[in-house]
């Protein structure tokens, strides 16, 4: 039974409208697509059918067509498409397994148990976030975080711990880092930021910085 | 004008030039070399057309050229009259060599481990693939700043054969067991060259998007 | 892994090599069943293939029939003979072998890709299925007892170029025959004035349960195309297949019919599926964690 808990997936911009995504927590696939009207859905990434991992297929409207026969699925998990049987409805039994997600602070959030309850963690004010950009480290998830700690205690800001790990920068800038475990050997770290250096021209930088974090975390 | 491409349809490096020959809209012949498993392209009779034993090659009016690169650069200075494809300003030209370098350099190795998984090459895999991964992260660190530039391609705002080049063996890197679970910049870049005018599918490659 | 001890598997005929693979005198190391083999070739027509131990050194012989381009092998008492395909043994056909690929699934995903037309439209666009003629008509399957082999008949569906040779779309007619868990084959009617169909085999080595390496033995009429031009045109087709097969999930086939959902149009799947079920073969079958 997965754990009632959100995880960051990914920076809500780079999940476009109209695509379908492959994306891993916990050793568990998961094709994270977003329909032509911006909907996020994240689904088993396993087509009901014979298995084909619905990452690969392809969004048309408000459905997702799996690639290996075109069965096409509505944002409920419902089969509506079975072009080998143009005439025939889709019996009900045929339905994706769907799992919670959300859109928050620039971020993709899912939760995987089965009936969720916990909450988002609190970053505070909704709005105003900005993707920085995403990093993958070969770390489990909790030396993954350690990592990323000790690296911005050497950053000039307050940096604070929680479900996700923020700094605030001299000039009120808020960098917050969101875990994403994928499995034993592999952690994907997403930053977004708010405030004053959300310009492009800040973006670049904190990027950029980011970059760097990365490459001495794996320095060491 | 005579144009013949000696390809094979399974070769990545082949499909970069059959990519350009079709958004130029230009008639070709095909010569088809029996890559695998008959190794025609180590034979002698296609060592005097190519001496490194290598696909593509392509003729063009008697001019015989090797090397994916170098035969897009000959066909986009040729026949795009716009210069869009190869652009010669000063800003530009020197980026889009860069990353043209890469694509028949360092991706290549995306392309070994292809060649390991689907036709049983006797290569070290492991090595190959960490290689292509080292490769695909700097592709997609470079897309993740033009992304917030609102930018989608890798040199300015139209595709190049920078963009055409890498193409290729990006998005055939599943083949060689390279999944794009950790290059978010990059799928949506490969998406958008898939609905780019004129773009055909190969084998390996939706032709849906 | 190591060898698989399923008895069901062990008894089959596999093919472990292609004719021409390996220079006179030389030999190639490869797998069967999880099985290390040696494949030496002892003489022009000769093959020799010993099980490889542990220490690597060359232990039992196994026995070799060499057919259909292909070496087979096996590590039991086959039960049933090589299957008889007589199309070639015609000597105006192209014989064309392709080598082999390597294919990261189940032997059962590949043979099951291979019956199936409703992917036809979808993954092979233009030759084998058209975008907007996605329908699968009726069929119907046998499981014919005499032989112990599943077959599809009275299969068609359109195709914008059927083969190498067909120019312009057609309803092409196909009938399908499963001769064991790790081999099947096509006859499909090309042209409609002659019944002399295409014959396309798919014979796979199991390298490991979910690690496998296919060779497509074909006998074609065609007197236009090289033996190169149809080859490339049959690897084409099999690599857009190859994607699809190694990202179904989970790799390893499931028996139980609640697990993935079929329609009419996978009959052939569904027969293939309780074949494998009541002949009790466990090498490469998903067996569902209990709740
Ligand atoms: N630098 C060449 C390399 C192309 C290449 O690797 N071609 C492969 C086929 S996809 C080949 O011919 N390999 C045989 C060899 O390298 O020996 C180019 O970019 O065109
Ligand atoms: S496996 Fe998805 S439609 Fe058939
Ligand atoms: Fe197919």
């Amino acid at each position: 039974m997965a754990p009632d808990q959100w995880n960051a997936v990914a920076l809500d911009s780079q999940i476009r409208a109209s695509s379908s995504n492959p994306v891993i927590v916990n050793d568990y696939a998961l094709a994270l697509w977003r329909s032509a009207s911006g909907e996020v859905n994240a689904w088993e990434d396993r087509c009901p059918h014979r298995g084909m991992r619905l990452s690969l297929g392809f969004v048309e409207g408000e459905k997702l067509r799996c690639i290996y026969h075109g069965w096409g699925y509505g944002p409920d998990g419902q089969c509506k498409v079975i072009p080998a049987h143009p005439d025939l409805t889709p019996p009900k039994t045929i339905c994706a397994q769907r799992h919670a997600v959300e859109s928050r602070y620039g971020l993709i959030w899912t939760n995987l148990a089965e009936d969720p309850h916990a909450r988002l963690p609190d970053l505070g004010a909704d709005d105003g976030w900005e993707a920085v950009r995403s990093i993958f480290l070969n770390y489990a998830v909790q030396d993954a975080r350690k990592a990323v700690m000790d690296d911005l205690v050497g950053w000039n800001g307050a940096l604070s711990d929680g479900d996700v790990v923020t700094l605030e920068l001299p000039d009120g800038t808020t960098l917050a880092a969101a875990f994403q475990p994928v499995d034993a050997g592999s952690t994907g770290v997403h930053f977004v930021a708010r405030g004053p250096a959300v310009s492009a021209e800040g973006r670049h930088g904190l990027a950029r910085q980011v970059v760097q974090l990365r490459a001495r975390i794996e320095n060491n | 004008m005579k144009i013949t491409l000696y390809d094979y349809s399974l070769s990545g490096s082949c499909y970069k030039v059959r990519l350009m020959l079709g958004f130029l809209g230009l008639e070709y012949e095909r010569r088809q070399v029996d890559f695998y498993p008959g190794r025609q392209h180590k034979t002698p009779g296609f060592l005097a057309i190519n001496p490194l034993g290598q696909l593509p090659v392509l003729e063009d009016n008697g001019l015989v050229l090797r090397d994916a690169q170098a035969i897009l650069c000959h066909l986009a200075n040729k026949y795009d009259g716009d210069g869009t494809w190869l652009p010669r300003d000063p800003a530009s030209f020197g980026p889009v060599m860069m990353w043209l370098m890469f694509a028949g350099g360092e991706l290549m190795a995306a392309s070994s481990a292809r060649l390991h998984d689907v036709m049983s090459y006797d290569l070290d895999i492991e090595a190959a693939r960490k290689s292509a991964r080292s490769a695909f992260r700097v592709l997609d660190d470079h897309l993740t700043h033009r992304e917030i530039d609102g930018g989608t391609w890798i040199m300015g705002d139209h595709p190049t054969v920078a963009d055409l080049a890498c193409f290729p063996y990006v998005a055939l890197s599943g083949d060689g067991g390279i999944g794009h679970e950790e290059y978010p910049a990059i799928r949506n870049w490969l998406r958008e060259f898939r609905k780019l005018p004129g773009f055909h599918a190969m084998s390996g490659i939706s032709e849906y998007v | 892994m190591t060898a698989t001890t399923d008895p069901v598997a062990r008894n089959e005929w596999i093919a472990a090599g292609w004719l021409g693979q390996i220079a006179p005198g030389a030999s190639h190391d490869t797998m069967i069943l999880g099985q290390p083999i040696r494949i030496t070739r002892t003489g022009e027509d000769s093959y020799r293939i010993s099980e490889i131990g542990e220490d690597g050194s060359e232990g039992r012989e196994l026995p070799i029939q060499t057919r259909y381009t292909c070496i087979f092998t096996t590590l039991g008492d086959p039960t049933r003979p090589l299957p008889e395909i007589h199309e070639f043994d015609e000597a105006d056909r192209v014989v064309v072998g392709c080598g082999n690929v390597g294919v990261n699934t189940s032997p059962y995903r590949l043979v099951e890709n291979f019956l199936d037309m409703a992917h036809f439209s979808f993954i092979h666009v233009d030759t084998l299925g058209a975008t907007d003629k996605t329908e699968v008509l009726a069929y119907r399957t046998e499981h014919r007892k005499d032989v112990d082999e599943i077959w599809a008949v009275d299969c068609t569906f359109f195709q914008p170029a059927a083969s190498k040779a067909v120019k312009g779309g057609q309803m092409t007619r196909y009938l399908y025959r499963v001769m064991s868990p790790f081999s099947v084959m096509l006859y499909k009617n090309i042209s409609e004035d002659s019944d002399r169909n295409d014959a396309i085999c798919v014979f796979i080595q199991p390298l490991t349960e979910t690690r496998c390496l296919a060779y497509m033995p074909m006998a074609i009429v065609d007197n236009e195309n090289t033996a190169a031009d149809i080859a490339d045109f049959q690897q084409s087709i099999f690599l857009q297949d190859r994607v699809i097969l190694e990202n179904q999930r989970p790799a390893l086939l499931p028996l139980d019919p609640t697990y993935e959902l079929p329609t009419r149009a996978d009959a052939s799947s569904i027969a293939f599926r309780r074949w494998l079920k009541a002949m009790d073969i466990r090498f490469g079958i998903y067996e569902k964690q209990a709740a």
